[in-house]
């Protein structure tokens, strides 16, 4: 051990989640009370005007989620410290959601607006959703975008005005009975966006959702679906942040993406929730002959996180990639990863992985790469990478890949370092404090992966990493 | 006696790359064949070889009259007679020279003729003697961990050891320091020998002073475009593949 | 089904101390009162449970044939010492040129004649990567196997070379070799598993390997058990301060076979170095676990398997370095490469990482894929057929695990059972 870095002198990294930690008080015309049981799945289906299949849909998935264990033979025990009693599951002021923000209710209006959501919509986005608890209180879509077919709407009214697209593929990516949370999200699942990108139509700036808990005690399970037809692109980016409460919450999402014959879809994440989240998520696209899912993916926040982006490539030279950067601070642990399916041809898939663990912060990377009998042609490459700050942070790396045939092939690289004490040295030597030189050394780890993000997505998370990072040594 | 290239053309994927290339080496005698990077010269040596990525579209090459493409597999090749001296020999771990050459020349020998150990090590530390590669180099694993002119004077002990009918060298001098240049093109030399025809394919005309050529062949875009002496390679060095080019390019040259 | 001592009595034919024989009464209630692996078994995730089923298994009878088990357990030619089991008994024994003072005795006498060493050593270390079951099945039903001691600052030049023999339909056995080294010490030791006749039989063995401080231990095993054969391999290496475990693992038959292996680092400055060759042919599965725990500093651990997967075959290799929170300077290696053969050819690799010191520099790697067909052309121009030029490119994957052997004798006999084996 070095003296230039005795542990104590190391930083303790507090991540700023200022930004998010606020509430207003609100009125919720509609609450489906504390707990679950069936009576709060038709509460929910009556005050959204569910159609009876979803209400069948919603009470199998009720049943499933019942039947199912909890994931505690591999994933972490503190699973066991959600208690689904005590939860709030349904929390609205109306199903409907605002097309211009001067009908959205005021005490939403602020949020967003002290969010900045309006304000980055003017800029760059070509439409925004924003989710307050359980139901998006305005979504819009500039009209250049809609006029070329494009549909963005929540869920709810994605199933009540397109249900001819809805239904086909709707829980057909993800089945109600693929995880406990996957069928939680089916029985009660409220709010999401609903996108539906015609044949050819390649969307030029992103569409945004932002995620928002309010309320204490809640459970926020919104259901996305986005469809991109033949040859058609799509990038979509979501954000979220809830206030700091003294109790659990919990997110629990479900994302199905369909990437029809040559079309590309992009999702990118930005996961800033307060410490005191459960995110419990299940994320899959399908990828049909030729096409392209990209999961790029930022966990800063949460107490908790569970998330492994998959792609199905389901289509000969379909291609999956998963780039994914994970900041466990104390008292959380980032457990994520990503799936790769390579169910045709000459499929192909890339996966990487940073994440930085600090203080006693845990990351963990699972991943999944499966070539299923009798292909060629399939490739993937994965690289795992994980940097540790301080003596007692951990990580963990969990990979599975399972590979047939003499014709595919798999890589898989992973590696475990801290920040090296020369660098630290090299750049106090030059004149940088400890803090700015490790903050430069944990930019430097992460900057090519920063870089996949979208331009205002990378800068805010450059500054969020600095600001932590300066701030951290006194 | 010949290796005699007749018209041949060749695509990787639906791309052409070799355009029709037709050239004869008598055995006895030394063809150089010169070009720019991507002129298709590693592509003509891969081919006659028996490179999977590579198909023949037409045109035929005979060795000693019978055409190589008759010959299955790139193995049956090598054991008809002909040697590719690589310009990226390839790494084997965990297999020793002196096991994968004696595999080689087992493989030339009829069912159930056992080749004589001690002759074989005789005869194989005598070739790496005179390559000047050290004998401890015999329970070395194949190109692994070889600088770029060990791997090149293996090359050349491979077909030292091997004794082709026809060999073609390709770019066997890249990589390779004057010193290194010496020993592989003295390697060449020692073999060069009536019944044995060379195809030597480089960039720069450095080799030929070591190696001198009967015939100078220069290729351009998949094509022959001009062939000559010796001296055609020093005017090559001194007036550049343009030239080639433009008068090529002219109709009573072409 | 296999028979064990009758619990709680004790069973004049069974050789061991009589406190022995309560523990392996107590062993087989243990194996029986603990449940069969399940696919929720995070360590048996991927393995073919059906094939535990042990039901038609018998306890090995005599063998027929002693001699010809005697006289094809040749393998180096200067040893130290040789022993030969036949169904667990011991049927031959001879120690050419043992140092004074290095023990070499099978169990059963040592559990007597040096009961201090067994009683600290013996199955010491539980097992703990799944198959603790098989393992209280093995402490129950021994009758074989073999302790090695060398003490302190002895070092023993030539290898000991000990072979382990199965014979009949359904036979089971129970190898176990058991080293103990003493500071300084030094040994080689190899060991032959291998069938009689092509029956199918049910092997579960157990090595406990003991390094004192500065000692080094080369140790390889080749296991040929016939081809429909069950068998357990549970390895579990405690390396002393600064001592050097390097084992060479070959699985070369089989029906399923399972492997454990753990090193750990209990103590500064030690070193494991973990190798294994895999040959998968037929229908063979082999699954194989293992566990680098570092439990101290300037530890460094070493990881290497080869699986070669063939024909409808597959391997399944899951691997974990775990460094344990301030076990600084930690240095880890672990890699697995599969080399598959043809289109039913199934590899499953879960190479694993868990971290809690920052001191460290640990990789992992895993790769999956067929044969490069730029070797393999280049192999093909120099003359040599396609068939050949595979299982060349086998062999010399096989043969650079051999390199890493510090003991010349061993890597001439292990190259000839690889080329043996492979017809090169």
């Amino acid at each position: 051990m070095s003296a230039i870095l005795e542990p104590t002198a190391k930083p303790q990294i507090d991540i700023d989640r200022s930004v998010g930690d606020f509430r207003y008080d609100v009125d919720y015309s509609y609450d489906a009370g504390v707990g679950l049981n069936e009576a709060t799945i038709d509460y929910i289906c009556d005050v959204k005007k569910d159609p009876a299949w979803i209400r069948e849909f919603r009470k199998d998935a009720y049943r499933k989620f019942l039947e199912k264990p909890m994931p505690t033979h591999w994933a972490s025990h503190d699973l066991d410290n959600i208690v689904f009693e005590n939860i709030r599951y349904y929390l609205s002021q109306g199903t409907q959601a605002s097309r211009t923000w001067d009908d959205v209710p005021e005490e939403m209006k602020r949020t967003f607006e002290r969010l900045g959501i309006p304000e980055q919509e003017r800029k760059y986005l070509a439409g925004v959703e924003a989710q307050f608890d359980s139901e998006a209180a305005y979504s819009n879509i500039k009209a250049a975008v809609g006029e070329q077919g494009v549909i963005f709407v929540g869920s709810t009214e994605g199933l009540q005005k397109h249900p001819e697209i809805f239904r086909k593929w709707f829980g057909k990516v993800i089945p109600t009975g693929d995880n406990k949370f996957s069928a939680l999200n089916s029985a009660v699942f409220s709010g999401g966006s609903f996108i539906y990108v015609p044949p050819g139509v390649k969307v030029k700036h992103p569409l945004q959702a932002y995620f928002r808990i309010n309320a204490q005690n809640f459970g926020q399970f919104e259901r996305t679906l986005i469809i991109a037809d033949e040859g058609a692109e799509v990038m979509y980016m979501e954000g979220c942040t809830a206030p700091k409460f003294e109790t659990a919450t919990l997110h629990s999402a479900v994302v199905e993406l369909v990437a029809l014959k040559g079309a590309k879809i992009q999702y990118v994440t930005v996961q800033n929730w307060s410490a005191n989240v459960f995110n419990l998520v299940t994320k899959r696209g399908l990828a049909h002959e030729e096409a392209e899912i990209k999961w790029i993916d930022c966990n800063i926040g949460s107490r908790l996180t569970m998330k492994y982006p998959s792609v199905v490539m389901k289509g000969r030279k379909a291609r999956g990639e998963v780039i994914s950067i994970a900041l466990a601070n104390d008292g959380q642990h980032q457990d994520t990863g990503a799936k790769m399916i390579h169910a045709a041809d000459e499929t192909t898939s890339n996966v990487v992985s940073k994440s930085i663990s600090i203080g006693s912060g845990q990351a963990t990377y699972r991943g999944l790469v499966d070539i299923p009998p009798h292909h060629r042609g399939c490739r993937n490459n994965t690289e795992c990478d994980a940097l540790l700050i301080n003596t007692h942070s951990r990580t963990d790396t969990y990979p599975t890949i399972i590979t047939r045939g003499n014709r595919n092939a798999c890589q898989h690289e992973a590696s475990v370092s801290k920040v090296s004490a020369e660098q630290i040295f090299y750049m106090q030597q030059r004149g940088l404090n400890q803090g700015q030189a490790m903050s430069l050394a944990v930019n430097g780890f992460v900057n090519d992966l920063v870089r996949e993000f979208p331009m205002e997505y990378s800068v805010e998370l450059k500054r969020l990493i600095d600001l932590e990072m300066e701030g951290s040594v006194g | 006696m010949s290796l005699s290239i007749q018209n041949l053309t060749a695509n990787i994927g639906d791309l052409p790359i070799l355009k029709g290339i037709t050239l004869e080496v008598p055995k006895g005698e030394v063809h150089a064949i010169m070009g720019k990077n991507g002129s298709g010269k590693s592509t003509l040596a891969k081919i006659m070889a028996g490179h999977p990525d590579y198909t023949v579209t037409g045109g035929d090459v005979l060795m000693d009259g019978r055409s190589l493409f008759e010959i299955a597999g790139p193995d049956e090749r090598a054991r008809a007679g002909l040697f590719l001296a690589f310009q990226y020999p390839m790494e084997i771990p965990g297999v020793t020279i002196a096991n994968f050459i004696r595999a080689a020349i087992q493989s030339r020998l009829a069912e159930g003729e056992e080749l004589e150990a001690t002759d074989y090590y005789a005869n194989l530390y005598a070739k790496m003697d005179a390559l000047k590669i050290p004998r401890a180099f015999t329970s070395r694993s194949v190109n692994e961990g070889f600088s770029g002119g060990e791997k090149k004077r293996c090359e050349i002990l491979q077909m030292a050891m091997l004794e082709p009918k026809y060999a073609v060298l390709d770019e066997t001098d890249s990589g390779l320091d004057i010193d290194a240049l010496k020993i592989v093109s003295e390697g060449v030399n020692a073999l060069r020998s009536p019944d044995r025809g060379f195809l030597v394919i480089t960039h720069y005309q450095r080799l030929l002073d070591y190696i001198v050529p009967d015939r100078v062949h220069v290729m351009v875009d998949g094509r022959i475009a001009m062939s000559g002496d010796k001296n055609l390679a020093l005017e090559l060095e001194a007036r550049g593949y343009d030239w080639v080019t433009e008068t090529a390019a002219e109709p009573a040259l072409a | 089904m296999i028979t064990a001592p009758e619990s709680p009595a004790v069973i004049e034919t069974n050789p061991f101390p009589h406190w022995f024989q309560r523990e392996q009464a107590a062993a087989l209630a243990d194996y029986e009162s603990t449940p069969a692996p399940t696919r929720r078994d995070e360590a048996w995730r991927f393995a073919s449970l059906k094939a535990l089923d042990l039901s038609a298994f018998v306890p090995a009878p005599e063998i027929a044939s002693e001699g010809k088990l005697i006289n094809a357990s040749t393998g180096l030619g200067d040893f130290a010492a040789r022993f030969v089991f036949g169904n667990n008994a011991l049927v031959h024994h001879e120690a050419p040129a043992l140092p004074e003072g290095v023990i070499v005795e099978p169990l059963d006498v040592a559990a007597y004649e040096h009961e201090a060493l067994f009683r600290a050593y013996f199955m010491a270390q539980p097992v703990e990567l799944g198959s603790h079951k098989y393992a209280r099945l093995h402490k129950a039903m021994l009758t074989g196997g073999v302790l090695v001691h060398v003490p302190k600052n002895v070092e023993v030049a030539l290898p000991i070379e000990l072979f382990y023999w199965v014979e009949g339909e359904n036979s089971s056995v129970f190898p176990h070799t058991l080293i103990v080294l003493g500071d300084n010490a030094k040994v080689t030791v190899i060991d032959h598993f291998k069938s009689a006749d092509g029956a199918r039989a049910f092997a579960c063995g157990i090595n406990d390997f003991h390094l004192g401080r500065g000692s080094q231990l080369t140790y390889a095993a080749v296991q040929d058990w016939s081809r429909d054969t069950l068998a357990f391999h549970l390895n579990s290496t405690l390396v002393g301060r600064d001592a050097t475990a390097t084992a060479l693992l070959a699985n070369f038959g089989g029906g399923y076979v399972r492997g454990e292996s753990l090193s750990k680092l209990a103590h500064d400055g030690g070193r494991s170095v973990m190798l294994s060759m895999n040959l998968a042919d037929g229908t063979r599965e082999i699954d194989q676990h293992t566990l680098q725990d570092h439990a101290a500093k300037h530890a460094s651990s070493d990881l290497l398997y080869q699986n070669v997967v063939d024909d409808a075959a597959r391997t399944i290799f899951a691997g974990i370095i775990r460094v344990q929170e301030g076990e600084s300077q930690t240095d880890a290696y672990q890699r697995v490469r599969n080399l598959l053969l043809t289109d039913d050819a199934i590899a499953v690799s879960m190479p694993g990482l868990e971290i809690l010191n920052d001191d460290v520099r640990c990789t992992h790697g895993a790769t999956s894929g067929g044969l490069d067909p730029d070797e393999l052309f280049y192999m093909q121009a120099r003359g040599i057929s396609k068939k050949l030029a595979a299982r060349l490119i086998v062999a010399g994957r096989f043969n650079s695990l051999v390199e890493r052997i510090d003991n010349e004798a061993l890597r001439d006999r292990l190259r000839a059972v690889i080329a043996d084996r492979l017809g090169v």
